[in-house]
Parts: structure tokens; C-alpha cells; sequence
């Protein structure tokens, strides 16, 4: 009887459940003082003088500390493969310039945050403001954010495969677009945080952080601090979701970890809900054109697309990340002979970007459906039937794209039948007739998406404890995916235990082997497959412990999902009637929790097409700051979704397995987008951007402009 | 400005010295340690702090301390039977339709949750997703809270 | 966020806390609800010297029927409209008013008089007097006063009210026999702030609508209740209520096509 495969509830909940969780604010330690940080008001400016004297003198500050007092570098630039990015990493506490507004300027520390948040008012600070730049297409000519970065190019990648001007030259049409994809905020509901203390004896560092990872904390703050793993210890606690968002460390815990140095104490930092909007790496943001050659009976001949990524300020280690990926995968599920595509990641005076859920396939999704949409539009044939004579067919795999990656397996039609099934296509094509004739605006809409996930490597320790528990150490860190129920089913299936005797031991650089971390949706694929080869060693060794380093290609999920939707023409509001998602993850080890990832992914997804954006004024000014502006999706906006799994194993892992977390934030937009483009077709509306916001749907529907 | 204040939390008393700007919220986490209920916005729209005040869901982040002097909460670590591991009905309803992923909003639906049952014991799906609405989830897309709901709804019926 | 300091004082007494707020040395805010200035306290864009907190005004905790008025004292909550069978029975646009607002948290604590004064043109209650004909009864050291819908809405946020002054009651005449009622609003997520809304009161061609987030105060769209009145049809009368409305903004033909759709929808609701 096998525990892999089956939908096993999560023993991890009853700790949860009965509050007994410990996230980062709930950790209390001796003398922990609070900090607060002072922010600018201004999207760009010169930064003078830092007058911090009225609020030292406050009782209960202990120090108020700037740029210049602080022993810590800039936190490391991420580069991409093929792509050059500019030295521009963030610094811990801005010196001499801001470049967004909320960054951190100086940090107070206080035996409360209350009071803390008082002295942070009286610090008074010169800024001499200077022009935003809010446009990453027209970044280029703008002011420089940076005096070494030209043209305030922070990423510069581009790739041409093929007889890229042949194709366009032979085809039959051409189809282009434009797009406009806004930033968005991952606000998961714990905020950030971290908390320092400094050892003396041995001069240790222990930073616990609210992270995806205990790794990537150690080095990017050992990068900062100069400090490596014998002096810097990373611990993370239980964390309230990050989706992306707590994969980088902020510059604010690296400025508390240097402050706790600097002063010898413990210190704390909680982020709150401002801050988190204003500091917290967004998503998204980006603009493109792209253009498509098509041949007669609608295979794609060739693809153009110029990507202008809106990255902000600075560069996270993360930051090129998420517009490589896009470029990455822009062909999508298809088979393109050539392309070119260029991305100019553009430094603006907004908070950096990072990965948010999807990291950067969501856009490459919404990019080639929408295309793939326009042109059957164009042809005037079936939008399901261009897909596919586009596909790549079942005995390509292992693809090689023409933008160079290798996708191992797929099952690329198989997953459009299957969804095209669950949502019954046909009926929902009649009920959509009908419901036209009698005067309602109704849309359906297909999209397809490919997703890197895995690779790099993970690592994992197995040990046979003489009472019958097995303790696995491991490199991969949850933060609600569930690995301490969904590693004990790996683990009871190789070494024939109950799961209920294995325990899992995460987060804390002391305790577990070095490892990569948890975001990519890799846990299950890469720290999984680690556990794997640590039991098969074990086994195989006969012995009580055994030690095991995973490494793989990328793996690369897939699905297709199927949206229907209505829109009200009276007041413009756009209701998801339906969503059908198929993913393709390969195997899946429990059902239950799969499926969890994907309805929560999928309601992600629909809140980025129906509420949220992240919206800049002519300031720079973040306008959506709390969550009174920046709305999330409520139980009472839910669709019906319906999900279902397709298994074409991966070759590169023992466990077959790819990734669930994130398809339904990459195809949920895409099909969306689809639907409503094809609600609005009657209508002589060729494409819409989201948000699909009432007043824009409105407009469109009065023949305006969105 | 300070005063002292004694507020009853799950039938035990606190009693603390506390400044008039205290949000209930820090009162209960840090002064009363009872760290199950979370904060997650301070403006009263995400619902994880939510408690019960004499029986009613109230944001505990929009109360001051001093209100709540002399008056009676709960809290999310009252749910569980008292010593080993059990689990409340709702909690275990939650448990079983994977309800919650990161847990961190979790204690605030259980809150909402206990009180709204008690009020409706019958509720229909359309009620539930409306009295669920008051707090926010970003993990899970709420599906498998609201059939947590409908089960423990069931159960508490029928026990 | 944390709030900056302040001075807290919970009177048992009216008159106790009416002195407090004569206070002319401090700036001084009420607090009953909480669930609109608190938020505002946490980010410190309220930072009142002083916070004078009614709940333990037992005095003022009352929601009653007297004759053909309701009375709504300065404690009635929003939950408090909801489970009153007087409310439910004699002027059931209140309640239909109150399940709109926020959240059961929100509505457990917040107060009805407390969202009247407070005067966010996006609040439902307000709105929902209005079209009622409420009227409001304001206490100082100085004295009383009644006011109108009209006399104490006077813009974004701003009301009649004095720094001094209470609003310790409102009263509520019995709408008119055999009327029908209904509320309706558009918000981006279920209890998300109104982006619109209306309320009407419909008795055969008789019919009053207020408006909300349909400009800086609650909007009585007294012209089209008079052509209501003259034999127009609820579309013209919708049309009616919204052509006199000064929107601006970038969004300001879409806000007035939503207003003009839920006014009529108000309607029909009503007079079913």
C-alpha cells in the first residue's frame, strides 16, 4: 500500500489549529527591543542631512542608526543566464539618494514599536526631490536613478533563434499586440519580519526570519554582513505564506541584523501592512509588444516581442528572475521555428520588483495566449484548433525550445482535451449562443501554460532513531505547502514506516544540510527527490543514517485551463461564471494538498484579473496602500472551480514529479483574459489589459476606450 | 498615561498596567502571551485578529486594551478541549478538507466560524461564503474552508 | 502601525463626557464603534489629544420603538439593526442598509450614530436616513439641538456637529404605510467600501432614493422623486437622479451609468 498518491490530511494543522504556531512576532527572547523604520516620502530625491536628535532624546529610544552608521553592504544583484544586469543592489539603508518611496532611510530602536514609531516622526531629513520615472518603456531618456547605469538599463537579455525576418517576410498575416501588465503586491497575511541577536562568545549572528528559506537569508545576508556560516546562523520559524515575496531578504533585515551587531542587542522587526505594501518587493509590472507570423491554416511561423520590465529602484537577487523567465518561456506549449526576443528591465523610482507567484510565467501565459487568441481572430479560425496545430506533439519531448530551455515531458493536448471536457465545452458554446442572442455579454476562453520548476539541487539527511522515529533533515522549508505531511508519505513509501514516525526537521541553517530553498514550486521535485536518494541509501547501506544531494535539469509543469465569463453591461462588472483547470505535475504525491495549491493558486490568478493593481500616481506615489485600496478576493467573490490532474512523470526525478504551486496563478489569467476578449469580440473590442475593473469593461462596451 | 486593567481571556484574568493606546490585539499576544491570535493589518479589514468579546466577532485590532478591562474574551487557544491533543469540532472539520495552508489567518476564521454557528446552525452555502467574507485568505481560495464550514455545521448538529 | 499617544477617559455619565468634549485646550474625539477612527489612530492620520470613549455610557444604549419613531441611541449597533424584530417590522430598509456594511466584526462593534458622524459619503446608514427623513439630536454643555439629513451632512467627513457637540440620538419616523424598501450597492469585494449605492422607499408612485458615494454628502434625489410623483416611470426617474449629480474625475460617465443602474434597481426592488 502505497502513501505516495494518496490525499492524506495534514498532522502539521493540529499546531496550527490550536494556535500554537510560532511565527515570527510570537517569538519572545530577553531584552528584545523593537525597531521602526524612517521612510521617504519621496519617489526620487538627494538624501541630506539625517537629523535624528529630538528623537534620541526620547525616552525609551535606544539608538537611531542611518546609512553611514551601519557595517553592511549593498544585499547581492541576481543575474540571469545570457542577461547583464547592473550593479545597482539595494542598498541596507539608503545613502545619499532615494529611490522609492518607503524606502528605509534610517532605523529607531526603541523598547517598543509604539514608541519606536514616535521617534521615527521626529526624525527630521533633507530631501532635495528629483523627477520620477514611472514609464519602463520611456525609462530609457528619463533622469538616471543611477549615475553608473545608462539609460537606466538594470537588465539587459535578448536571444534570436532562427530565420527570425524569413518568417515574418513568408507569412500570410501578421498579428501584433501590446500589453500592459501592472505591478502586483503578493500580500500574504503575515507580514515580513526578522529578528537579530549577536553571541558574543564566538561572535554568532542568529537572524530569525519570516522566509521561504533558511538559505538564501544566509547568504545574502552573509554577502552583506560579511559574515559566513560559522558566525551567521538563520532560523525560520513557522510563516504566515509568501508566495514569492519573502524568497529575497528586504534590505530592513539586513539593516536589523547589522543594527543588532552594531549595538549589541536583540532587535526585532515586525513589519506592518504599510510597509509591506511600500517595501515589500511587488510583482509583475511588466509592458511588451509582441507580433506573431502565421501561415494560412494558423501555425506559427515566427515570434517578435520587445519585454519593458518595470524592476524599480534597485535590483533584489531576485529581480531579473521573473522578465528572464517570461522571456523564457514565450512560445509557451507551442512549436515556434523562430524568434527574437529583447527585454530592457528598467530602473524606475518604485519599490524593486521580485518573484510573485508565477514569477514571470503568468505574463509569458497572458502573452502568447492573448496571441494565439488574436490570431485565430485574424484567420478566422477556431481558437482551440490554431492550438493545436501549434503544439508540441507528445514524441518531441525532451524539447529543446528555441528560446533554450528543455522542456522533459509534456502532454500538451492531452491536457487541453482533458479540460475541454471538464468544462464541457459544448454545452458551454451553446449556453454562450443563447445567452448572446438574448443580449448578455458571455466569453469563454482557453489558456494554456508551460512552468519551470525544480531544478538547481536540494539536499536531505535520513536517520533511524533507535525509538523507531525517522528524522529527516531537509534543505526545502514550508510555509503552507504541507512538506512535513507531504515528505512523511515519501519517506513511509521508501522505507516502509508509518508516516506518522517520520519528522521533519527544517529552517534553521544549524540544523539542516545546506540546501537551495523553497520557491519555483521545487519542493516536492527537488527536496522530495533528495529524500528519495537519502532512503535508497539508507536502505541500501543498511546502515542507521545516510545523507543524500539531489540535482536536476528543470522540470516543466503544464496545463491548460478553460474560463467562462459574464459581464454585466450595466455597470461593467465582470463575473468568472467558471473555471476548469487541468494541471499536469506529473505524479502527485497527495491529492488533497495538490489540489489546495491549485484552487488557491487559481483565486490568486482571478484576483489579479478582476481587483488588484498596484497603482502609481504622477509622484511615484504608491496610491493602493492598505488594504482599503489594494482589495483582495473574499470568499463571497468565488467561482465555481473544478480541478483535475493529468501525470506525464518527469524522467529527471525519481518521483516523476514537477510542481503544483503555482499553475494557477500562471493560466488563470490567460484564460480569463481570453474569455473576456471573447465576450467583448461582438463588440469590436480587440484586447483588454488587466485588471478587468468595472470601469474599463464599462467603456469598452459604450465603444470608448478602455 | 497609563492604567490598570484586568480583562478576562478564555475564563482567566490578566491584569496588566497599560497605556491607553494599547490595541487589544498587542494586549492579548504580548501582555497576556496568548500568541494563537495574529495581527495582519491593523486597519480591520484582513480579520486575523478576530476574538470573541462577551460572544460577538470583533477585530481586536480596531479595541483598546482599556475597553476590554472588566469584560470577557476569547480567544482561539479556548476552541480545543483543555490538556492533550484534541481537536474542536470546527478545528477538525478544518483538519479534514485542508482548510488551512499557512495557518496564519487560520485562528481568525475559527473565531468567526464558532460564533456564526452558534448563531446559525443551519446555514446555507450562500450564507456561509457571506459570513466568511470578514476574513481574508490567501492561501487556500476558500473553497475548502467554506465545505470545513458546511462540515462542521453538520457535526455540531448531530454530535 | 501604533497610534500616537493620547489622553483616554471612559465616562459612566452623559453629562461627564459632554464636559470632556467642551475641553477647548485639547482636540478631543469620541470614540463608540471604533471601526472607523480606530484605523485612522494606527495610521496616525487621527491624532487626538484626547479620546473620550462612550461604551460605558449605559445611557446611550438603546434602539427603541416609541409610538411610530424609532430611536436609535449613540451605542445601537450596526448588529443591533439586524436582529431587531422592530427594525425588521417598521423600517426594514435599516437593516438591509446594515448587512452592507463591512463585515458581522465591523457590525458587531460599529455604531450607527458613530457612522453618522463620521459621515464617509461611501457609508450605507447615513444614506439610508436620508431617505427616511431621520432626524438627529445633538447634545453640548451649551444645550440641544435637532438637525435634518440636510442640516448635518455638509460634506467629505464633515458634519454639523461641533467639536463640543454629541449626537446622542436619531430619531426615525415610520416610513410611509405600506411602503416597500430596498438597498442596494456596488463594491470591488463583499464588504469592500460602496463604489456606489442607493436606497428607495417606494409606496405605489410615491418613492424617495438617496444615493450613496454619488458625491461629498448622502444625495436625496428630491427631482425625481417628484417626477416619480408626476406619473414618470422608475427608468426616467433613475435617469432623473443621476443627471443633476456633479461627478468628476476620469471615471465620472461609469459612476454615473452604475448609480442611475442601481437607483433603478433600488426601485423595482421596492416596489415589488
Amino acid at each position: 500500500m502505497s502513501w505516495v498518491g494518496r490525499s492524506v490530511p495534514r498532522r502539521e494543522d493540529v499546531r496550527f489549529l490550536r494556535g500554537e504556531a510560532t511565527y515570527l512576532d510570537d517569538i519572545e527572547l530577553p531584552g528584545l527591543l523593537e525597531g521602526a523604520f524612517v521612510r521617504s516620502p519621496f519617489a526620487h530625491a538627494q538624501l541630506g542631512a539625517v537629523d535624528a536628535s529630538a528623537a534620541r532624546r526620547l525616552p525609551g529610544v535606544v539608538a537611531v542608526l542611518t546609512g553611514s552608521d551601519l557595517d553592511a553592504e549593498a544585499l547581492p544583484v541576481g543575474g540571469v543566464e545570457g542577461g547583464v544586469v547592473a550593479a545597482a543592489g539595494h542598498p541596507v539603508l539608503a545613502r545619499k539618494k532615494v529611490r522609492y518611496a518607503g524606502e528605509a532611510v534610517a532605523l529607531v530602536v526603541a523598547e517598543s514599536r509604539a514608541v519606536a514609531e514616535d521617534a521615527a516622526e521626529l526624525v527630521n531629513v533633507d530631501y532635495e526631490p528629483l523627477e520620477p520615472v514611472l514609464d519602463p518603456r520611456t525609462a530609457a531618456s528619463a533622469p538616471l536613478l543611477h549615475d553608473d547605469v545608462a539609460e537606466n538599463a538594470l537588465l539587459r537579455w535578448s536571444r534570436v533563434h532562427g530565420n527570425v525576418d524569413g518568417a515574418f517576410a513568408a507569412a500570410t498575416a501578421v498579428v501584433g499586440q501590446s500589453f500592459h501588465i501592472p505591478r502586483l503586491v503578493a500580500a500574504p497575511i503575515e507580514t515580513r519580519g526578522a529578528i537579530a541577536r549577536r553571541d558574543p562568545a564566538g561572535d554568532v549572528l542568529t537572524v530569525w526570519c519570516s522566509a521561504q528559506d533558511p538559505h538564501r537569508p544566509l547568504a545574502q545576508l552573509g554577502h552583506s554582513l560579511r559574515r559566513d556560516r560559522d558566525r551567521l546562523r538563520v532560523v525560520v520559524p513557522d510563516v504566515g505564506g509568501a508566495f514569492g515575496s519573502k524568497g529575497a531578504v528586504g534590505a530592513e533585515v539586513a539593516a536589523v541584523a547589522a543594527a543588532a551587531v552594531e549595538l549589541g542587542v536583540p532587535i526585532r522587526w515586525t513589519e506592518d501592512r504599510t510597509e509591506n505594501f511600500l517595501s515589500s518587493y511587488q510583482g509583475r509590472g511588466l509592458d511588451a509588444d509582441v507580433e506573431l507570423a502565421l501561415a494560412s491554416d494558423g501555425r506559427i511561423l515566427g515570434l517578435r516581442a520587445v519585454l519593458y520590465a518595470d524592476l524599480g529602484g534597485y535590483l533584489y537577487p531576485t529581480t531579473a528572475v521573473a522578465p528572464h523567465t517570461t522571456a523564457m518561456l514565450l512560445s509557451g506549449t507551442y512549436r515556434i521555428p523562430a524568434v527574437s526576443v529583447e527585454i530592457f528591465g528598467a530602473a524606475t523610482t518604485k519599490v524593486p520588483t521580485g518573484p510573485y507567484r508565477g514569477a514571470g510565467r503568468p505574463e509569458a501565459a497572458l502573452l502568447i495566449e492573448r496571441m494565439v487568441d488574436l490570431a485565430a481572430l485574424e484567420l478566422e479560425l477556431d481558437p482551440i484548433e490554431v492550438r493545436r496545430r501549434n503544439f508540441v506533439p507528445p514524441d518531441a519531448f525532451p524539447y529543446e525550445t528555441p528560446l533554450g530551455w528543455t522542456y522533459d515531458s509534456g502532454s500538451f493536448e492531452r491536457c487541453l482535451d482533458a479540460v475541454l471536457e471538464l468544462g464541457e465545452i459544448d454545452r458551454l458554446r451553446e449556453e454562450r449562443d443563447r445567452a448572446r442572442a438574448e443580449g448578455r455579454v458571455v466569453g469563454i476562453g482557453v489558456g494554456m501554460y508551460v512552468e519551470r520548476a525544480g531544478g538547481l539541487w536540494e539536499s536531505a539527511e535520513v536517520r533511524l532513531e533507535p525509538d523507531g522515529r525517522v528524522v529527516v533533515r531537509t534543505g526545502s522549508s514550508p510555509h503552507g505547502q504541507g512538506h512535513e505531511t507531504t515528505f512523511a508519505q515519501i519517506v513511509a513509501d521508501e522505507l516502509g514506516v508509518d508516516p506518522a514516525a517520520v519528522e521533519l526537521v527544517w529552517g534553521d541553517t544549524r540544523e539542516v544540510p545546506p540546501g537551495v530553498g523553497t520557491f519555483a514550486s521545487r519542493s516536492v521535485a527537488m527536496g522530495g527527490s533528495a529524500l528519495v536518494t537519502a532512503a535508497r541509501r539508507l536502505t541500501a547501506s543498511g546502515g542507521r543514517e545516510a545523507s543524500a544531494r539531489f540535482e536536476s535539469g528543470l522540470v516543466f509543469a503544464s496545463g491548460a485551463y478553460l474560463a467562462v465569463v459574464e459581464i454585466d453591461p450595466g455597470t461593467g462588472r465582470l463575473r468568472v461564471c467558471s473555471v476548469a483547470a487541468v494541471d499536469d505535475s506529473g505524479r502527485i504525491v497527495n491529492p488533497l494538498l495538490a489540489e489546495g495549491q491549485v484552487l488557491g493558486a487559481t483565486v490568486q490568478g482571478l484576483g489579479q484579473c478582476l481587483v488588484e493593481e498596484a497603482i502609481h500616481d504622477e509622484e511615484g506615489q504608491l496610491r493602493t496602500s492598505s488594504l482599503a485600496d489594494y482589495s483582495l478576493l473574499t470568499a463571497a467573490e468565488l467561482p465555481a472551480i473544478e480541478s483535475r490532474f493529468v501525470e506525464t512523470p518527469s524522467p529527471l526525478n525519481p518521483l516523476g514529479s514537477k510542481g503544483i504551486g503555482e499553475g494557477g496563478a500562471i493560466a488563470t489569467p490567460a484564460a480569463v483574459a481570453n474569455a473576456v476578449a471573447d465576450a467583448l469580440a461582438p463588440f469590436g473590442v480587440r484586447h483588454v489589459d488587466p485588471p478587468f475593473t468595472e470601469a474599463k469593461l464599462w467603456r469598452l462596451l459604450q465603444g470608448g476606450a478602455a | 498615561m497609563t492604567r490598570r486593567i484586568v480583562v478576562e481571556i478564555n475564563g482567566r484574568p490578566h491584569e496588566a498596567e497599560v497605556e491607553g493606546r494599547l490595541l487589544l490585539s498587542d494586549f492579548i499576544r504580548h501582555t497576556a502571551g496568548l500568541h494563537g491570535t495574529h495581527v495582519g493589518c491593523e486597519q480591520g479589514v484582513c480579520g486575523a485578529c478576530t476574538v470573541q468579546l462577551e460572544g460577538a466577532p470583533v477585530r481586536s485590532c480596531l479595541l483598546l486594551a482599556v475597553q476590554a478591562d472588566g469584560r470577557s474574551l476569547r480567544t482561539v487557544e479556548s476552541l480545543a478541549p483543555a490538556g492533550a491533543e484534541g481537536l474542536h469540532p470546527i478545528q477538525a472539520a478544518f483538519q479534514e478538507t485542508h482548510a488551512l495552508q499557512c495557518g496564519f489567518c487560520t485562528p481568525g476564521f475559527l473565531m468567526t466560524v464558532d460564533a456564526f454557528l452558534r448563531e446559525q446552525p443551519e446555514p446555507s452555502t450562500a450564507e456561509i461564503r457571506e459570513a466568511l467574507a470578514g476574513n481574508l485568505c490567501r492561501c487556500t481560495g476558500y473553497k475548502a474552508i467554506i465545505e470545513a464550514v458546511e462540515l462542521a455545521a453538520e457535526r455540531l448538529r448531530r454530535p | 502601525m501604533k497610534p500616537a499617544a493620547f489622553a483616554y477617559d471612559d465616562p459612566r455619565e452623559l453629562d461627564e463626557a459632554l464636559t470632556l468634549l467642551a475641553r477647548e485646550d485639547e482636540d478631543v474625539k469620541v470614540l463608540a464603534g471604533g471601526q472607523s477612527l480606530v484605523p485612522l489612530l494606527n495610521f496616525r492620520l487621527a491624532r487626538p489629544d484626547r479620546l473620550v470613549d462612550l461604551n460605558r455610557v449605559e445611557q446611550l444604549g438603546y434602539l427603541r420603538r416609541e409610538g411610530d419613531v424609532l430611536r436609535i441611541g449613540a451605542l445601537a449597533r450596526h448588529a443591533d439593526l439586524e436582529r431587531s424584530a422592530e427594525v425588521a417590522g417598521g423600517w426594514p430598509l435599516l437593516a438591509q442598509a446594515a448587512c452592507f456594511v463591512g463585515h458581522p466584526q465591523i457590525r458587531a462593534r460599529g455604531t450607527v450614530c458613530g457612522s453618522v458622524a463620521h459621515a464617509d459619503p461611501a457609508a450605507e446608514l447615513p444614506v439610508a436616513l436620508a431617505a427616511l427623513d431621520a432626524r438627529f439630536h445633538v447634545r453640548s454643555v451649551r444645550g440641544s439641538r435637532v438637525l435634518s439629513a440636510d442640516e448635518l451632512f455638509l460634506g467629505y467627513f464633515t458634519t454639523a456637529l461641533e467639536p463640543d457637540e454629541l449626537l446622542v440620538e436619531i430619531e426615525v419616523p415610520a416610513p410611509p404605510a405600506g411602503s416597500g424598501s430596498a438597498f442596494v450597492e456596488h463594491a470591488r469585494t463583499h464588504g469592500d467600501f460602496a463604489l456606489a449605492g442607493a436606497a428607495a422607499i417606494a409606496a405605489g408612485a410615491e418613492a424617495r432614493m438617496a444615493l450613496l458615494a454619488a458625491g461629498p454628502v448622502p444625495v436625496r434625489a428630491r427631482a425625481a422623486e417628484a417626477l416619480l410623483a408626476s406619473g414618470a416611470s422608475f427608468a426616467e426617474a433613475a435617469d432623473a437622479a443621476v443627471a443633476e449629480l456633479g461627478l468628476a474625475g476620469e471615471d465620472a460617465d461609469w459612476r454615473r451609468a452604475l448609480l442611475r443602474e442601481l437607483v433603478l434597481r433600488a426601485l423595482e426592488e421596492a416596489g415589488a
